[in-house]
């Protein structure tokens, strides 16, 4: 259950699946995808409760 | 605020070491899938972004019950904070779905009742916030606002339902409360995981932004000043 399905980061990277294509491209796009839109959120917001802060004092 | 403040951090840490422990375990412990093989992966991260920008429509929904009823103004400012969260969630699974479909299906789109229904909160949630945003009365804003989410909330049932009463590219749900789940108990322990870390994130997101809302309608009451 805790074996590692890939041997080495290359294959983590290219994520070969049986039938020979590589998967790899479209996982990683989308994680890029998913941590940049909720860190651009987080930075967003909390710089807007900065500046807020800032004017009312 | 100041206890909301103080859960936010515990909240914060908890989900994010969860979702991160949970990614990782998808992505790179469970083993391929026979059919989909290693594309299958993506639903550890679309399938928390699905569940959660349906499930803060919902959230938006009883705010905005709650407001017309009991005239509660806290929950109309929840109702303003929760739409962008919901608009990026839905954005999420919108991409993250249509990346997954070029390995799975061939194609990035098909006009699939599932996936234009889902466009279609995306949609909504983006109108909800520029109609609020036009009017410069904010009580009249926040009426008309709680309204259309209560008249918009017949879509929830549609995204959930449209990949049984109408024949979709897009497969059927693979964990429901009445079935067994149709997936692995391997793969499902990560996916729950997922789904449970990424609420907790969006959940601070809510925060962060409920706040940022309470700070600019409030801005001129004593104890915002008291606060900040």
């Amino acid at each position: 259950m805790f074996n590692f399905e890939f041997n080495s980061l290359a294959e983590a990277f290219l994520m070969q699946s049986q039938n020979g294509q590589n998967h790899g491209i479209f996982v990683w796009t989308v994680l890029i995808i998913v941590f940049l839109s909720i860190l651009a959120t987080f930075i967003f917001y909390k710089m807007s409760i900065k500046q807020i802060t800032k004017k009312l004092k | 605020m100041y206890q909301v403040d103080r859960a936010y951090s515990y909240i914060f840490y908890i989900s994010l070491v969860l979702y991160l422990v949970s990614i990782f375990w998808g992505l790179f412990v469970t083993p391929e899938d026979f059919v989909q093989g290693n594309s299958y992966r993506i639903i550890y991260l679309h399938v928390p972004a699905s569940f959660i920008s349906q499930s803060l429509y919902i959230a938006m929904a009883i705010a905005s019950a709650i407001f017309l009823i009991w005239k509660v103004k806290l929950s109309a400012y929840l109702v303003r904070s929760i739409a962008p969260i919901g608009a990026i969630t839905t954005f999420i699974a919108l991409i993250s779905g249509s990346i997954w479909g070029i390995p799975t299906w061939g194609t990035w789109w098909v006009w699939d009742a599932r996936i234009v229904s889902t466009l279609i909160l995306f949609i909504m949630y983006l109108g909800l916030i520029s109609l609020h945003d036009s009017f410069s009365n904010h009580e009249k804003a926040d009426k008309f606002l709680s309204i259309l989410v209560l008249v918009g909330s017949v879509n929830i049932p549609i995204i959930k339902m449209s990949v049984e009463w109408w024949s979709t590219l897009h497969q059927p749900a693979s964990i429901t409360i009445s079935d067994k789940p149709a997936i692995d108990l391997v793969m499902l322990y990560p996916l729950f995981g997922s789904i449970v870390g990424f609420a907790g994130i969006v959940t601070c997101l809510v925060i962060l932004s409920s706040k940022l809302q309470i700070l600019r309608r409030e801005r001129n009451k004593s104890w915002i000043k008291n606060y900040v």
